[in-house]
């Protein structure tokens, strides 16, 4: 259909007017949402993904285009409500406690939203009962946390047993990440899951969700 | 800085060795060489020519050349010289600062891709090279690389040539052993360009062939520069000395000799053919005082090829160079280490014909992952060299202004329109966390780059030659084949 290969171009190329455009004549002629999402949006941010792998794409290619599609899932948002599209999974996302780094996280956020998820961002410094918070009050699936400084990372340790003290474990996926992180780093203090970059953290959180 | 104070907001970096004064000492010493020393010329015609033009004789072949005739030749010889690769569209412009990269001849021992073993170089060697040259974007021509011991010895070097021909559309750089494998391979040129006239305007070949240090001329040499000269195609015409042993062991000394060398050939090709197209220059390599090898990648090379390089701007005249060579026996550290530091300098001199690329053993092994090691080197200083802009639209103070202390620059539409200009990119260069390093198999650079050149040798397929052509050629190798089997090359 000539709409979606359209909407999927425009999304790739990052031009978030269009894609608007598009999806505005789309609901108008009562495209469903749950197809512009699926066939759209999302097919379009794989063959993002994919250009990006082959170093087709560089990674503020792959924010432009994110950004398109994050407009574009703004604008069809409302009929998940309607329970026409399963709702989104959540994703709790910020910089722990003493650090104010931020430019990983936010390219996290940016890639993981820009593949399906609903994400809130916590921005930075940002200590543990407001993460045990913000995953309870939202219901998110997955919390992820970000340290640039290695006097930092503790802290990561503190926010995942203050999530299993609220009860939280097995409901709550955690993953860390940062340039002094490892994977090692993160057996050692119990988090669920690591990446080394932005498109590792969005394969990681589409595996947990399709498992 | 206004735009009307003659402010240029490119920034480009350069180097140079020499001052104007030096320059001009260095080339009266070198008129001084040639006037009262004179250089040995072994072939008659070529001694004739120089006697006719007003030469003095010494003693029965050393010729004393005035200087007028020397500074006319300088001024008859082009200062620019366009190059065309097979089919036809102009690649390369040899003369000012234009800097062109390419692959070295007749290396005899080939460090193998996949066994790491040391071994006789063989026809498939000048195949794999043409073929690796052809595909990579920082290689501007090819060359034998390898010299081939699997064919008739008096067909090596047509034969060599015939496979670069067939493995890459690039200019070919070339060496032959005499005039009559010579004539054969400028046949089978013209049978590509279509005629001897064709390949006159748009050659896209230079060959190969030097004086030999100190202050002499072959036979062999110049009747190959005469039928260059003759068919108007491109002549590389360059010494390579070894201070200390076929040159005085200063510096300044080598550069003086060499440089007489160099010119003398430059009088000898224009008086045959006035402003026939001739690439000069030299390299001043020392010898190595314990091993008595011939140092490749040593730094009073840099230093002399640096010289060189200022004093044949300083004539207008295109010259040659080498880097991304190496005196290492194999792909390692050394090999790396040797290759940047020339590639840098050839780059930042501004030598125009810089062969060599992927040389490894002091001109005696050749290494198709040291090439495509040197391409991504090339690729790295031809980004130092491009420099950077500091007009007013790229300091972008709107841009700064708008993300403000504390924001992010990732997601300006300046980033995403810029960053490919702005920054390069490597290849094969690990930038990898060191994670993710792990997980791709903790691969050091040289497995990286070996594995790359496997790949090419696997999946690049060079345009071929069209079938007519083939046959022509195929025709011409085939009567070579008996008028060359008993020809004796004169030295």
């Amino acid at each position: 259909m000539p709409l979606f290969e359209d909407l999927i171009e425009n999304v790739i190329q990052g031009d978030e007017a269009t894609v608007k455009e598009l999806i505005h004549q789309a609901l108008k002629n009562n495209v469903p949402a749950k197809e512009i999402l699926h066939d759209g949006l999302i097919k379009a941010m794989n063959i993002v993904g994919e250009k990006f792998k082959k170093c087709e794409f560089y990674v503020p290619d792959v924010l432009w285009a994110a950004q398109a599609m994050k407009a574009g899932i703004e604008m069809i948002r409302p009929f998940f409500q309607k329970s026409e599209v399963a709702p989104l999974a959540k994703v709790i996302i910020g910089t722990v406690e003493g650090d104010i780094h931020e430019i990983g996280k936010n390219l996290v956020a940016m890639m993981v939203e820009a593949n399906g998820f609903d994400v809130i961002d916590l921005g930075v410094d940002v200590p543990p009962e407001k993460f045990v918070g913000s995953v309870k009050a939202h219901g998110a699936k997955i919390c992820m946390m970000s340290a640039l400084l290695t006097t930092t990372m503790p802290t990561m340790k503190k926010i995942i047993e203050a999530l299993k003290q609220a009860g939280l474990e097995g409901k709550v996926k955690t993953m860390v990440g940062g340039a002094p992180v490892t994977k090692q780093f993160a057996i050692e203090i119990g988090a669920d899951g690591y990446s080394p970059d932005a498109p590792g953290a969005v394969d990681l959180a589409k595996k947990w969700m399709a498992g | 800085m206004s735009m009307t104070s003659g402010f240029r907001s490119q920034c480009i970096p350069t180097y140079r060795v020499l001052t104007e004064d030096q320059i001009k000492e260095i080339h009266s010493a070198t008129l001084e060489v040639l006037e009262k020393i004179g250089v040995r010329i072994l072939d008659d015609t070529g001694l004739q020519l120089l006697k006719d033009a007003g030469c003095r004789v010494k003693n029965e072949n050393i010729i004393q050349i005035p200087n007028g005739l020397v500074e006319e030749s300088i001024h008859s010889a082009p200062s620019c010289i366009k190059i065309y690769n097979r089919k036809g569209n102009e690649v390369m412009q040899l003369g000012g600062n234009n800097v062109y990269f390419g692959l070295g001849t007749d290396l005899i021992y080939t460090y193998d891709l996949k066994t790491g073993e040391l071994r006789p170089s063989r026809l498939q060697d000048v195949v794999n090279a043409a073929r690796t040259g052809d595909y990579l974007e920082e290689i501007d021509f090819v060359a034998s690389f390898a010299l081939a011991h699997d064919v008739q010895t008096n067909l090596m070097y047509v034969e060599c040539f015939k496979a670069s021909l067939e493995n890459s559309i690039k200019p070919i750089f070339f060496t032959a052993a005499g005039q009559e494998d010579l004539s054969v391979i400028l046949e089978m040129a013209a049978t590509v360009a279509g005629d001897y006239d064709r390949l006159r305007e748009k050659p896209f070949l230079i060959h190969y062939a030097e004086p030999t240090s100190p202050l002499s001329h072959s036979k062999s040499a110049v009747r190959k520069l005469f039928l260059c000269a003759d068919k108007g195609v491109p002549i590389n015409y360059t010494p390579a000395l070894l201070a200390g042993a076929t040159g005085p062991v200063t510096l300044a000394g080598a550069i003086t000799v060499a440089n007489a060398e160099a010119l003398s050939g430059i009088v000898l090709h224009q008086l045959r053919a006035k402003g026939a197209p001739i690439i000069s220059g030299f390299v001043a390599t020392t010898m190595d005082m314990l091993t008595s090898t011939a140092v490749y990648a040593g730094p009073e090379l840099r230093l002399t090829h640096s010289a060189c390089t200022d004093l044949y701007h300083y004539y207008g005249l295109p010259m040659w160079g080498t880097a991304g060579a190496s005196d290492a026996h194999c792909f390692d550290q050394q090999a790396a280490m040797e290759a940047a530091f020339s590639i840098l300098m050839g780059i930042l001199e501004g030598a125009n014909l810089i062969h060599d690329v992927g040389y490894l053993g002091q001109g005696l092994i050749g290494s198709p992952a040291t090439i495509v090691m040197g391409s991504e080197i090339i690729g790295y200083v031809k980004r130092i060299r491009r420099g950077f802009d500091i007009s007013r639209e790229r300091i972008g103070m709107e841009v700064i202004q708008q993300v403000g202390p504390g924001g992010n620059f990732l997601l300006t539409e300046q980033t995403r329109r810029l960053h490919r200009q702005e920054h390069w990119r490597p290849k094969f260069m690990n930038r990898d966390n060191p994670d993710m390093w792990k997980e791709k198999g903790n691969k050091t650079y040289g497995e990286r780059v070996t594995q790359k050149a496997i790949e090419i040798l696997e999946s690049h397929r060079p345009e071929p030659l069209p079938d007519p052509i083939r046959g022509k050629l195929d025709e011409i190798i085939k009567k070579a084949r008996e008028s060359l089997a008993e020809i004796k090359f004169v030295v």
